[in-house]
């Protein structure tokens, strides 16, 4: 008789006999471990000859025709404004703020440290796809700093505003529950499989979590930073806060932000700006890419294929392709005349756009390295939410502190509504509230309102799950032989990582079509 | 190719991305307005092809010297006052009417449900300005109505209630407009009157 083993009771046995190193090599046999590795879609060469219109040079339109073009389609990229990268965007000395209603000039000094990261501005290490471009493309990436514990909470809630550390916040609120926790914690509150020294465990766990002293008190920790250091004399403990004026601020919710998935250590940046990723790009198939071509008109055909006109200094122009890879923001291409379904039309205006808003300082000298703060973020709840502080040019004079990052769309409307000067003087007046004289340090400014750039009209598209569960499928399924793409037909958006993941949907689509004898012909 | 070699010269220089040429010009027009500024309702951006140039110059004008869009203004109104200011500013105003006005206008799709018979009724104190057809009235300065977004009909017609609009003492026919939407008592009248319109 044989006897089952389920893969649970499989690597139990396998532990018991060859320790967690088989438990970990059985693993990788089953399956289990997941492995980071780039999953580029195999592209194989084409047959005949294939036109292939893409219509934004943003991330995933470059990807697309980037690859597309390597195995023999016939690319060409239709680029409505006079620059490449869509939301990826970095300014220095002399670049241009394409905003409808206040344009604007970056006047940051010309220096390589000096400049601003106005759309994505760091890469997780599990985006395996944008790295490996990175590496193919020759993209020098250095290590970003997003998480610091030194830097500072400000929270009008708590404290009459006054800011702390964020390893104060964090150490001594996790004390202060903690402590609580282990003297309200008692055996009989557990169920059965609970022993007793489960039970001890749980307490000794609760000691860690809050780094509590043997009796179970919290009496500090040099977790929350020492009350100074002189090295020749003893340390000596910072007093905690007061547990519940912490529990006033609702930093809790953002407490954990550097454990996410997506902001946790490793992350990284191109040097010299995350624009170092399209030029890479550009690098290989910047012949493909026609800019100042604002498309007017899509009409996927009857017979196969796809025409699409674009207006052109002052002229139209109607072109044909066997396949049109479109990345033009949805909120934009209900405005554009076109015979997409009525179903997936209707999608376009579903899903919000995102309405989100940074502002890029010049600082004359680097006063934050000063206060122990090098790289990473200090949150407030004022409308500016973070200011960054660059990882980059570490003791050298000047610097670019990112001002204001918002994601709720309430301060974003604020700051767009108001002209730019303005914007900063807000973003200054909330900084002072962090940094004293932070004012006297700024030099000049950019501000980027994604919801009124020039070809954007929007940040990242606001998904959420009931739109997901309606919309999703209908947006990324194609008419005819039309795709949408862009990190807005991804469940990434308003990261780079989902932008390639939609091109790469769409290639592999037109892949297995083209080799499954189902081609459109134009 | 031109462009190729712009590119590569771009490329070469190693920090710019983008190419210089030449603009096409007003094309933030078009990106909110939609192509041959149609209207992008999904945007709130209202349909501007065929308006009259007047009219078109009048309200830039407004949104220029903060008559209209101003922060505290409506979600998308708001949005028109930089853009306003921006051409007033660029002396580009005349060229952005010449160009919006010029532009082939499409009869938009209905989107306003409402009683179109008893909005017939109500419109008798909107035709004696603009027009028993809705067709405008230059020397009264009131632009047609015909024709156009119905959707933003009704968005203007709730902000002259709510004193968005008209309300600033330089916005003389505002303000005849701010007086005259006293005859539509509640949002069904808005919409029958719209829908009305829509059958001009």
């Amino acid at each position: 008789m044989q006897s089952k083993v389920s893969r649970r009771d499989f690597l139990q046995l396998a532990g018991a006999v060859g320790g967690s190193n088989a438990v970990y090599r059985a693993a990788m046999g089953l399956g289990l471990v997941p492995t980071v590795a780039v999953v580029k879609p195999n592209v194989a060469p084409l047959r005949k000859p294939r036109k292939v219109l893409v219509l934004g040079a943003g991330i995933s339109g470059l990807t697309a025709a980037y690859e597309l073009n390597k195995k023999g389609y016939e690319v060409q990229i239709l680029e409505a404004s006079f620059r490449a990268g869509g939301r990826n965007m970095t300014v220095r000395n002399g670049d241009r703020i394409d905003e409808t209603g206040y344009p604007q000039v970056c006047n940051f000094d010309k220096d390589p440290d000096l400049y601003f990261n106005c759309g994505p501005a760091r890469i997780p290490g599990h985006h395996v796809n944008l790295l490996g471009y990175c590496k193919e493309l020759g993209v020098e990436l250095e290590p970003f700093i997003n998480d610091n514990r030194n830097a500072w909470v400000q929270d009008d809630a708590m404290f009459d505003g006054k800011p702390i550390r964020a390893r104060e916040y964090m150490s001594d609120s996790r004390g202060f529950v903690a402590e609580l926790l282990s003297k309200s914690m008692k055996p009989d509150q557990f169920a059965a499989p609970m022993t007793k020294d489960d039970y001890e465990r749980l307490r000794e766990y609760v000691k860690y979590l809050g780094t509590l002293d043997p009796n179970f008190k919290y009496v500090g920790t040099s977790n929350a930073g020492l009350a100074t250091h002189d090295f020749t004399s003893p340390e000596v403990l910072k007093t905690p806060l007061d547990g519940r004026e912490l529990l006033k601020s609702q930093f809790m919710a953002i407490m954990n932000f550097g454990e996410t998935d997506d902001q946790a250590a490793m992350m990284m940046e191109p040097v010299g700006g995350m624009d170092r990723v399209p030029a890479g790009f550009l690098r290989q198939i910047g012949h493909l890419v026609q800019y100042h071509s604002q498309v007017q008109r899509i009409r996927v055909l009857d017979k196969g294929g796809v025409e699409v006109t674009y207006r052109r200094d002052g002229e139209y122009t109607t072109v044909r392709a066997d396949y049109v890879l479109n990345c033009i923001p949805m909120h934009l291409l209900a405005g554009i005349e076109h015979n997409f379904p009525k179903e997936q039309a209707a999608g376009f205006l579903a899903v919000p756009r995102g309405k989100l808003f940074k502002i890029g300082l010049q600082m004359k000298e680097r006063f934050w390295e000063k206060e122990g703060i090098y790289g990473g973020i200090s949150w407030t709840t004022q409308n500016i939410q973070q200011i960054w502080y660059p990882a980059h040019g570490i003791h050298r004079q000047k610097g670019v502190v990112l001002a204001a990052y918002t994601f709720d769309p309430n301060s974003g409307e604020k700051f767009a509504r108001l002209a730019p000067a303005d914007r900063i003087k807000l973003a200054i007046e909330q900084g002072s509230k962090i940094h004293p004289n932070y004012g006297d340090y700024v030099e000049t400014g950019v501000t980027v309102a994604w919801h009124q750039m020039n070809h954007m009209l929007g940040c990242a598209a606001q998904w959420d799950e009931p739109l997901f569960a309606k919309w999703f499928k209908t947006l990324q399924k194609p008419a005819g032989s039309h795709y949408l793409m862009g990190d807005q037909v991804s469940y990434h958006p308003g990261w780079q990582e989902g932008a390639i993941a939609s091109a790469h949907h769409a290639i592999a689509d037109i892949d297995a079509r083209e080799h499954a004898g189902q081609a459109v012909s134009a | 190719m031109n462009a190729i070699r712009r590119t590569l010269l771009a490329a070469a220089l190693g920090s710019l991305l983008g190419v210089a040429g030449a603009e096409n010009k007003f094309d933030y027009c078009l990106l909110c307005h939609g192509a041959a500024a149609n209207g992008n309702a999904g945007i709130r951006a209202p349909k501007l092809a065929g308006m009259e140039p007047w009219y078109l110059t009048r309200q830039l004008e407004n949104f220029a010297a903060g008559i209209r869009g101003t922060p505290g203004d409506d979600g998308s109104g708001h949005e028109m006052g930089p853009v306003g200011l921006r051409v007033k500013q660029e002396g580009t105003l005349a060229d952005a009417v010449t160009f919006v006005g010029g532009l082939p206008p499409v009869r938009p799709v209905v989107t306003i449900a409402g009683d179109a018979k008893h909005g017939k009724q109500l419109y008798a104190a909107c035709a004696s300005c603009h027009g028993v057809k809705g067709a405008g009235n230059a020397q009264l300065q009131a632009p047609a109505l015909a024709a156009r977004s119905d959707w933003y009909l009704v968005t203007q017609l709730k902000n002259f209630q709510a004193g968005l609009r008209g309300a600033d003492e330089r916005d003389t026919y505002g303000a005849q407009m701010r007086a005259v939407v006293t005859s539509l008592p509640d949002e069904k009248a808005i919409a029958d009157v719209v829908a009305y319109i829509n059958t001009l």
